[in-house]
């Protein structure tokens, strides 16, 4: 190979990777806060499909993404409250209510695409969000469109990115919600309400699903299909591991998921007579590989997924 | 001394649990510039009491004034507010923060922005003022425990605390960090504050305090300064006098074989023995009483002869086999049960039907076991004749567990355990949270298989409990046995002197 073609390999991967990380990255947000908190929602990846096909509702009859991305946003918004009120107030299991509230978003959207646009061989399309276009920057070779050519929710989710990391960090209420997340009794005493803040962190966590899911649609796809998130809301949750709780370790993550998600691509072109099934696993292998690797040494939370009972 | 006027004065609180009354009419008065010991056995209603005042719990009566003036608090914002800190018997720290983090939590001062340099010039000259010194840098879980309790006690300084609630501040330090401790409690009232120590060992009531509240099963027993007290006194208000011997009929029958343990060690961690040299007999036919305030080593030497941690050295000897390196399956086959404290996690599978809950320490043998195969009907069997036998109320063997009440279910494995057959019964707390009537048939049960020939190890918190149906006693302070009485000898405030670590 010859150093073009290299040079052309890592400017594919770089501007690839953005689009393909994005919705795992929103989603992923929302659940370190989840998570920072105390609360496991395993359901991002049902609340991503909702996103996703309530933004395809939305941008097909009124023709607006911005809109679309907030309805999405808010019906994931509605299945964080869900969560809330049956792993807060009610208690249940966390393992289990996000494993229901995978399946109910799996089955709605589904039946929600389905009696609309009914099974029809051709589905419905709608635009995908429309690229920045700086003169000059964009124009500059291999970095230029990476940096200066994305999308606008690909810059407003980096402006999310640095928030949270400055709310959890370098905020007292970051550290009150870090204290939940750590020990909701701890909290309770130095006058905190423990309740109060896993309901904000459900509520962020499930708004971010619903705009996760929402660009794979308006992002990437430009239309929605049966499970079309493909497992990415568990990518999310593992890459909350893999970052440590750390929202810029998680953003990372994301990249490499994405890196390797063009990657596959790539390799599929190149030397198509490997199965095409086994360069679709790839992203999900390296994953795995990233939180073995690194994951398993980290240290989650000492109240991750254990209900706060008043008074015990 | 005694014209001084309260700041703080709590008047006939009441506090109902599901099971219990711990606070029973309480009135509780805390002075200025002085160390209150509040004193009384486990169990004795005292950081209840404290914890309503701390607003954590809502009293279900009685009122809390401070400086003559009726307030409510609703939360420990409130007490905050009003000058109350609690440092709790565990720590209200998270280990993965450091000190200035911890300190920052939920505090007040500081707005939006988490401004730690702001925090830490504070902190220093707090700890300055205080001589309690601690490295604002530093992670908890990197932390002595003396550290973290100073961290603790600067965390309430830092909200302007005036009064100065320390739970069983003791209990978790070395004798050296005990000192510094008492030093820094004395130097806290000279600065003006005042301090309520709750305790259950006497000897720091002298050495720390200047005046005695002793609770005993929810009411008030005692109360008076430090200096016109006696150790006699405390422990009566303590321990209670009415030695009430409740006279079950003893027969005595001669069965041989015993149950043996010789120079028994268990380490902690930081090689602290929490058991030391420990040796005693138990005979069939015999019930031994482990007299033990909680924390004494006690839990851990029941767990040990049953299998569930391994010693460090020493043997036990069972019917004349030495079984220390044995599984707990083999002692159970040697005629070995066990009723232990937590019922409802370690005496049954909480969420299985009372008839598989009847063969817990069965399940490989026949009858229930034939080839391998469960033989249900013979399970229901058993277990129909324990709810029958022990007056369980539930309405079919097929019940969970773990819908029982807490009474019932303990009548339930105690039951299991004193109708299958076997040699040695370890006990402990067989009674707690029972009412009294099903606490009568338990101790007459526990009589009655004695007199059949079963040697019973009984370790219990309620000491009328081991006076009413022991043969023997041994007292353990410290991971040892510091005291041994026959039946004829038994003398409850002896017994509860030694217990408190008090040389009788
Ligand atoms: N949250 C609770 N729920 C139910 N019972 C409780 C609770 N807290 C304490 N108790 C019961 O109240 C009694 C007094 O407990 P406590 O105040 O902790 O005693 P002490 O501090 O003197 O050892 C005990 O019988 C205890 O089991
Ligand atoms: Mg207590």
């Amino acid at each position: 190979m010859n150093v073009a073609l290299i040079i052309l390999i890592i400017e594919t991967i770089l501007i690839g990777m953005i689009p393909r990380a994005m919705p795992i990255f929103a989603s992923a947000l929302g659940e370190t806060v989840d998570q920072s908190a105390g609360i496991l929602n395993l359901g991002v990846e049902g609340i991503m499909l909702m996103g996703a096909i309530t933004a395809l509702l939305v941008d097909f009859f009124y023709h607006n993404p911005v809109l679309a991305f907030l309805v999405a946003g808010f019906v994931g918004l509605i299945f964080g409250a869900i969560h809330g009120i049956l792993v807060i107030s009610m208690k249940l299991d966390q393992t289990v209510i996000g494993t229901a509230i995978w399946f109910v978003g799996w089955g709605l959207s589904g039946v929600l695409y389905a009696a609309t646009f009914g099974l029809s061989s051709s589905p419905p399309t709608v635009p995908t969000l429309p690229h920045i276009y700086i003169p000059y920057l964009t124009n500059i070779p291999f970095f230029g469109r990476f940096i200066f050519g994305e999308d606008p929710l690909v810059y407003i989710l980096i402006g999310a990115l640095i928030a949270v990391d400055y709310f959890l960090n370098h905020t007292k209420q970051g550290l009150n919600l870090r204290t939940v997340g750590h020990d909701p009794r701890v909290a309770e005493i130095m006058g905190v309400n423990p309740y109060l803040y896993r309901y904000a962190a459900v509520l962020f966590g499930g708004f971010m699903a619903g705009i996760g899911g929402a660009y794979i649609t308006l992002g990437i796809v430009g239309s929605f299909y049966f499970d079309i998130t493909a497992g990415m809301g568990f990518i999310a949750v593992a890459l909350v591991y893999f970052g440590k709780w750390k929202p810029y370790r998680v953003f990372v993550g994301t990249l490499i998921f994405g890196a390797v998600y063009v990657f596959y691509f790539m390799m599929e072109d190149l030397y198509p007579k490997i199965p095409y099934e086994f360069y679709q696993m790839l992203p999900y292998i390296v994953t795995l590989i990233m939180i073995l690797v690194i994951g398993t040494r980290a240290k989650p939370p000492a109240s991750l997924a254990i209900p706060y009972i008043k008074g015990e | 001394m005694n014209t001084k006027e309260p700041i703080i004065r709590m008047e006939n609180i009441v506090k109902v649990f599901p099971n219990v009354v711990a606070n029973d009419g309480i009135n509780f008065e805390i002075y200025p510039n002085e160390v209150h010991a509040l004193l009384g056995e486990n169990g004795a209603g005292k950081t209840t009491l404290m914890n309503i005042l701390y607003g954590l719990y809502k009293p279900d009566s009685g009122n809390i004034y401070i400086y003559g003036k009726k307030v409510n608090i609703k939360n420990p914002l409130y007490a905050q507010k009003f000058g109350i800190g609690m440092v709790h018997q565990h720590f209200s720290l998270i280990p993965y923060f450091n000190v200035l983090e911890n300190i920052s939590i939920g505090l007040n001062e500081l707005k939006i922005n988490l401004n730690l340099e702001k925090v830490k010039k504070k902190l220093e000259e707090i700890m300055k003022k205080y001589g309690l010194l601690v490295d604002p840098e530093k992670r908890i879980e990197e932390m002595s425990v003396g550290e973290m309790q100073r961290v603790e006690i600067l965390k309430l300084l830092f909200r302007g605390a005036n009064v100065l609630i320390l739970d069983e501040p003791t209990s978790a330090l070395t004798p050296q960090e005990v000192d510094e401790l008492f030093r820094s409690i004395r130097d806290l009232v000279k600065e003006g504050k005042s301090v309520v120590i709750i305790t259950h060992k006497l000897y720091e009531v002298f050495q720390i305090s200047d005046r005695i509240t002793v609770l005993r099963k929810g009411k008030v027993t005692y109360k008076g300064l430090t200096s016109e007290t006696t150790q006699e006194a405390l422990v009566e208000a303590m321990i209670g006098k009415s030695v009430s011997f409740n006279d079950f009929s003893r027969e005595q029958i001669k069965v041989e074989g015993s149950l043996r343990v010789e120079g028994l060690t268990l380490y902690g961690k930081g090689n602290v023995p929490i058991i030391k040299d420990v040796t005693f007999e138990l005979k069939r036919g015999e019930i031994l009483g482990i007299a033990a305030v909680a924390g004494n080593g006690e839990k851990e030497l029941i767990d040990i002869i049953f299998g569930l941690i391994k010693q460090n050295s020493g043997k036990i000897i069972l019917d004349g086999k030495e079984i220390q390196n044995k599984p707990v399956k083999n002692r159970i086959e040697m005629g070995l049960s066990f009723i232990p404290a937590e019922r409802l996690t370690r005496g049954v599978a909480a969420g299985l039907a009372l008839y598989y809950n009847s063969i817990l320490h069965d399940h490989w043998s026949e009858p229930y076991i034939k080839h391998s195969i469960i033989n249900e009907q013979e399970m229901r069997n058993f277990a129909r004749k324990i709810i029958k036998s022990f007056e369980v109320v539930a309405k079919s063997e097929e019940v969970l567990a773990k819908q029982l009440s807490g009474g019932n279910l303990q009548k339930f494995i105690v039951g299991r355990e004193m109708l299958r057959s076997s040699k040695y019964i370890l006990a402990v707390n067989p009674t707690s949270g029972l009412d009294v009537s099903a606490t009568q048939m338990v101790r007459q049960a526990l009589v009655n298989m004695r007199n059949s020939g079963v040697g019973i190890l009984l370790s219990s918190e309620d000491l009328d409990e081991l006076v009413s149906v022991s043969d023997r006693i041994i007292v353990m302070y410290k991971g040892q046995i510091v005291g041994s009485f026959e039946r004829h000898e038994f003398d409850k405030i002896k017994i509860g002197a030694l217990m408190l670590g008090k040389n009788a």
